[in-house]
């Protein structure tokens, strides 16, 4: 248990009512129409989407997994963390092409990039799956606060989860995306200055940084120094094969839409940029400061491994970084430490509330029920929405201790066999909905088969994690890549229309000459050098 | 640099070209060398100082590349994008 001092109790209050404030003063411009309460009216500079990407990226449970992968593996835990390079890739090709569809969903992009009755099964199935997502994800973070909270406070965990994700859907319900973006930005700034003054203090406690080099030589274990410290190239807890597929996942994956469970709340976020342009920045940007943030949290997990250089137990060294904040800054600024990690949370919750209440209002209330409904019954549709996701995470919070391990199976399973497909539906025009939607549905079966069954009944071996990913990519592949071809192509003037709005990268010649004999716009070059 | 283009019609900024390519290998390389430079500095390293200052210089390379690009794909699609709005609803709203 921690003991606050009055500054520790003047910094929380003052942050809390501040991050509060901030949102709520948007109330009028949140609710002046579906584009305002989910996209902030598509009007954002880049560095307002790009603070609001860092922000929900940093959760309570974030620096709790890197810790752990950092005092496990050392500099080279830092690749683990490595998967948010999607966006490297991402931000100019996937980003750029799904901010000219418009789409204020990736469930609504479906509808627009394939026709029929495969691209709305499509719709609903990922609007459908993402308000799950967002009401799991919550409960998930949620209660990771409320474990937080019951460290410090020894109050029940249930209040920590409860009490926090309240708090920040006051300004949620009032403002929307408005609310979420304006005070991710503010929460965004105190929780980057935090993890500068944290980890600094940590190496600073070590002894600096020649002490800890000194420690950990003297520990047997310079191998902790070097982030390419592979254990073989098939072999150990760090291979290099892993490394490249990890390499593979993150940057290849930045050609499609949907490759990372980031994705999502990202395509928000491309959408509310004002241009393009803005929005290419707003997504590299934001990823390259969680990178950023990442080796400053990793430095300061290696000066707390040269002070407590033994512990085994995963769940105590998991804690490294609290820990460093916690148990060595002076008191005064333990109070502004725990609002870093309020604001920290507060950023997540907010995003997930007003993401999933996105796919909910726009996906499945507008486009299902209510095609007719006007932008005032939307908006209150969308606060509607934002309050049952509110309340199912607080249930999903509460049952986490049960559930999570299938539900980050559930997660595991859902990226993993869907990686090629979620790039071919953004570069080959000849990839159909079914050839997507039978991806999803062999997806589900295979990772089974190969993560679990088939290695109880010993067909197979237990496979590593990177091998588990290349076999279901190949078994998949043998599935969805026929199936496409059974089926007929999309309708031909919906690609059209597609191409011409958002000029995919990849193989789209049919569609390209398609669009050339209909003497549509702007193909004259394309025309003369012969290429998209 | 004179190989890589810096003025760009809106017809052309349209077209995916070696600029793009060229992009798509910088851009995540400077991640890399970001993450790592940034570590090993903070241990006061003397290459990860070089490899985070690589990792800037390939920053600036990549925007004065890239940005003339962006400019004009956005001037010129800001312009259309109206018209697409309306199309987006009229899908949502199945009148199409």
């Amino acid at each position: 248990m921690v003991v606050f001092g009055f500054l520790d109790w003047f910094w929380l209050f003052l942050f809390i009512v501040l991050m509060i404030i901030c949102g709520v003063l948007f109330y009028r411009l949140g609710k002046r129409s579906m584009s305002d309460f989910f996209l902030a009216g598509r009007g954002l500079p880049w560095w307002l989407p790009a603070a609001s990407v860092y922000a929900t990226h940093s959760a309570t449970d974030t620096p709790i997994w890197i810790s752990g992968v950092i005092y496990q593996h050392g500099l080279r835990g830092i690749w683990y963390t490595f998967f948010s390079a999607w966006c490297a890739i991402s931000a100019f090709a996937s980003t750029r092409i799904f901010r000219r569809s418009l789409a204020y969903t990736q469930a609504e992009w479906q509808t627009i990039r394939f026709s029929g009755l495969g691209a709305e099964l499509l719709r609903g199935w990922i609007a459908g799956w993402q308000v799950f997502m967002n009401m799991f994800v919550l409960g998930w973070v949620g209660i990771a606060m409320g474990k937080v909270c019951h460290y410090l406070f020894n109050w029940p965990e249930w209040l920590g989860l409860i009490l926090f994700s309240s708090l920040c859907a006051v300004y949620v319900l009032a403002a929307g995306y408005w609310g979420v973006v304006m005070a991710d930005f503010q929460q965004g700034v105190i929780a980057f200055a935090v993890i500068i003054i944290v980890s600094i203090w940590g190496i600073a406690t070590a002894g600096g940084p020649h002490t800890i080099i000194a420690k950990i030589n003297s520990l047997g274990q310079s191998w902790r120094l070097n982030p390419f410290a592979f254990t073989g190239v098939a072999s150990g807890d760090f291979p290099l094969v892993w490394f490249l597929t990890m390499l593979v996942i993150a940057v290849i994956g930045g050609f499609g839409m949907g490759t990372s469970i980031d994705w999502y709340p990202e395509a928000q976020r491309i959408q509310s940029a004002k241009t393009i342009r803005d929005a290419s920045y707003s997504i590299w940007a934001g990823s390259a400061l969680i990178v950023i943030r990442n080796s400053l949290w990793a430095v300061a997990i290696l000066a707390f491994f040269t002070i407590y250089p033994h512990i085994s137990s995963t769940a105590e060294y998991e804690m490294a970084w609290y820990r460093l904040g916690f148990e060595f800054l002076p008191v005064g600024l333990v109070g502004f430490f725990f609002a870093a990690i309020v604001a920290i949370h507060l950023s997540t919750v907010s995003t997930h509330l007003n993401l999933g209440a996105s796919y909910a209002t726009r996906d499945l209330y507008n486009h299902y029920f209510r095609p007719e409904a006007g932008e005032k019954e939307l908006v209150w549709v969308g606060r509607i929405s934002t309050l049952i996701i509110l309340l199912g995470s607080f249930i999903y919070g509460m049952m986490m201790q049960e559930i999570t391990q299938w539900l980050i199976f559930a997660l595991w399973i859902m990226a993993a066999g869907i990686w090629l497909p979620s790039i071919l539906q953004v570069v080959w025009w000849r990839f159909n909905s079914w050839g997507y939607l039978s991806s999803w549905i062999a997806n589900l079966g295979l990772s089974w088969l190969v993560v679990w069954v088939l290695p109880e009944f010993h067909v197979i071996p237990v496979l590593p994690d990177y091998l588990q990913f290349w076999t279901m990519m190949v078994l998949g592949a043998l599935i969805y890549i026929p199936l496409t071809f059974l089926t007929p192509p999309e309708d031909m003037n919906r690609l059209v229309k597609y191409y011409v709005m958002s000029r995919p990268l990849g193989w789209w010649k049919p569609v390209r000459e398609e669009a050339i004999r209909k003497g549509l716009e702007g193909f004259s070059v394309v025309q003369s050098k012969g290429g998209i | 640099m004179s190989w890589i283009k810096t003025k760009w019609t809106a017809e052309e900024a349209e077209q995916w070209t070696k600029e793009d390519y060229i992009i798509f290998i910088i851009s995540p390389l400077v991640y890399i060398l970001l993450a790592v430079g940034l570590a090993l500095s903070l241990l006061l390293l003397w290459y990860g100082f070089v490899i985070l200052c690589v990792g800037m210089v390939l920053l600036v390379i990549m925007l004065k590349i890239i940005d003339p690009k962006l400019k004009a794909v956005s001037e010129d699609y800001e312009v259309k994008q109206r018209e697409y709005l309306e199309d987006l609803e009229k899908i949502a709203r199945w009148e199409e």
